[in-house]
């Protein structure tokens, strides 16, 4: 893995705005920036990346089914008592899930790490699966890359593949986001393209716009009922929503599945290092409430004692706060040795119960620090975004940066 | 090391929406699924002569609980039309019935139980299928079947069709997967909405300068 200097392909710009990449930059600052793009080789994609965040996947899929029937952890996770039934029937049904990006950290020696798994509503597909796959296509036709390179990103064909396989042929899905937030709109239109792509019928419709029929079924905008919902808006909140106490009656589908509400959530880290303790790809993680006391030289709770005995010196190393409900980094905090080193402004999600998560110093590339994002679609890892920031803590004006397989 | 005698697979799509539109040349293969056990009934006293005699993975009470589960299911997925005479076209002639749900008062709870827009013919139940989902961290589950036109069964789902309403076997455990809900209006018509904005409060309650709900 390295960071490698490229020139920018001339008039990428206006072929952004022209495809209707509007937010290429954002505030002021770059958000796409191509004057450089990290070079992984092959081995380093395949075996450091793309096969451990499928078996990342696949032990989130264990966690699922142990919470979906556990009432503890349930309550644990934040998830509201009238949907236990929603969120585990779902899991129990075998609703099919669509995607999700993992972020690791990985800096091309060591094993990568989770830091988290945002496997409700991720952003930045347009920019992974599109943009970035043009850049690489034409940095390569333009011998700015070799011809043996490669991008690590069959997201775009994951994903239709996958729409064919969840869906029925035809079936109309409403995809409902903010219309007023172009990154979301850019993630749902990339699913609701390659959902035509499928054969399906894709429909948008603004998510505060979504009603209740008479009858008490959703519809969309232009009051037409909704079967299949794929929204771009957390479980977290979908459930503690006016419209929650319809939907189990409304008979609609939806895509990501209730059960998804277990997944993307920062308590499903606890549970992960205490079902795979010492898994290479995992950093030791505890519910503070669990350990908050230990951290301060008390006693943890019984139940995680010999696994915080056998962490703490790498808490005390350093260690990461976060809400059990976050996005874009807001309410997170970085520990060094007893010592506060980076926290973000935001912290309109630090009301929820918090996590403790080994520290995993992020790399350092010319002064940026680079977080991975993995992108499962169904339950294999599919392709790569990078984005990176000065700060410690990647939020949502971190910059994309492309990347490339060489070697 | 030596050069490798293959070039490596391909790791990047072949095509991409937004940048080169028409020609959709897709060629992943759907990855195998695993089979789970499944064993399929005409009604539940046959499958409870079968829990009795040499069940391996289901009892008589999962009989119970999945016929009548199966039952709901059926009346919550199955096919609904608007005549007899559609309903025989994809069923075969003999299989259809009116839809019991509309025979049900408009009431309170009842009410989400009504089909719309006159779609009240709706096939047979001709029996259930029960699978084990244990292997995948599940229970037992079952579908409701009907009749295809050329004599088979099915689930509502209606992707796979089976030979039989009583037999063993493996199958996948998408067959196991509900079909969306036919009660109600069928999704894309048009409704009478009685109140809007239901959703999307949580997230602006949070913070007034967060936008986006992904991240």
């Amino acid at each position: 893995m390295e960071k490698r200097n490229l020139p920018e392909r001339p008039g990428w710009r206006d072929e952004a705005v022209k495809l209707g990449f509007t937010f290429a930059d954002m505030g002021g600052e770059p958000y796409w920036d191509e004057t450089s793009a990290y070079r992984f080789t092959l081995q380093e994609i395949e075996q450091d990346i793309e096969a451990p965040a499928t078996e990342l996947h696949a032990m989130c899929r264990e966690a699922v089914a142990l919470v979906a029937r556990d009432e503890a952890w349930l309550t644990r996770l934040g998830i509201p008592q009238r949907h236990w039934d929603l969120v585990a029937g779902s899991w129990a049904e075998g609703q099919p899930e669509l995607y999700g990006r993992m972020d690791l950290a990985y800096d091309g020696t060591g094993p990568a790490k989770l830091l988290e798994y945002n496997a409700d509503t991720p952003t930045a597909l347009y920019e992974s699966a599109s943009f970035q796959w043009l850049w690489f296509e034409q940095q390569q036709a333009a011998g700015v890359l070799d011809e043996d390179c490669d991008q690590f990103n069959s997201i775009h064909e994951a994903i239709v593949a996958r729409w064919t396989q969840i869906c029925a042929d035809g079936e109309d899905v409403h995809f409902a986001a903010d219309p007023e937030n172009p990154e979301d709109y850019a993630t749902v239109e990339t699913l609701a393209w390659a959902a035509r792509e499928a054969g399906l019928g894709a429909h948008f419709t603004a998510l505060a716009q979504i009603g209740l029929t008479d009858e008490g079924q959703f519809a969309d905008e232009q009051s037409r009922v909704i079967g299949t919902l794929f929204k771009l808006y957390p479980w977290e909140d979908m459930l503690r929503d006016e419209f929650a106490t319809h939907l189990q009656s409304a008979g609609a589908r939806f895509i990501e599945p209730p059960w998804k509400a277990i997944l993307s959530n920062k308590g499903i880290l606890p549970l992960l290092w205490q079902m795979f303790p010492g898994h290479p790809n995992l950093l030791p993680a505890f519910f503070l409430d669990d350990v908050a006391e230990a951290m301060r030289g008390g006693s943890p709770a019984p139940a995680v004692a010999q696994a915080f005995a056998a962490a703490q010196d790498d808490l005390a190393r350093g260690h990461v706060l976060k809400p059990i409900f976050s996005r874009e980094g807001a309410g997170v905090t970085i520990f060094e040795a007893g010592r506060e080193v980076a926290r973000t402004e935001d912290d309109s999600y630090s009301h929820h119960p918090m996590i403790v998560q080994g520290l995993a110093p992020l790399p350092t590339f010319d002064g940026f620090h680079p977080v991975l994002g993995a992108w499962i679609v169904g339950e294999s890892c599919c392709g790569l975004g990078l984005r990176e920031d000065r700060a410690r803590i990647t939020h949502n004006l971190s910059r994309f940066k492309p990347h490339f397989i060489e070697g | 090391m030596t050069a490798p005698a293959t070039r490596p697979a391909r790791k990047r799509s072949r095509h991409v929406a937004l940048a080169l539109a028409g020609a959709a040349t897709l060629a992943l293969a759907a990855c195998k699924d695993d089979q789970v056990d499944a064993q399929s009934f005409p009604d539940l006293e046959s499958c409870i002569a079968a829990a009795k005699d040499n069940s391996l993975w289901f009892t008589e009470q999962d009989c119970r609980t999945n016929f009548a589960a199966a039952q709901q299911e059926f009346l919550e997925t199955a096919p609904r039309y608007e005549s007899k005479e559609l309903c025989e076209q994809e069923h075969g002639a003999g299989n259809c019935g009116s839809d019991p749900a509309a025979q049900q008062p408009a009431t309170g709870e009842a009410q989400a139980q009504n089909s719309g827009g006159g779609f009240s013919f709706m096939p047979l139940l001709v029996g259930y299928m029960m699978g084990s989902m244990l292997s995948r961290g599940g229970g037992i589950f079952s579908q409701p079947m009907v009749k295809t036109a050329d004599g088979r069964f099915s689930t509502p789902k209606g992707d796979q069709s089976f030979a039989t309403n009583r037999g063993a076997g493996k199958v996948a455990p998408s067959t196991f997967q509900r079909a969306p809900s036919t009660l109600g209006k069928p999704p894309m018509s048009a409704a009478q909405v009685s109140q809007r904005g239901g959703f999307g409060a949580s997230a602006t309650a949070r913070s007034g300068s967060r936008t986006s709900f992904g991240g």
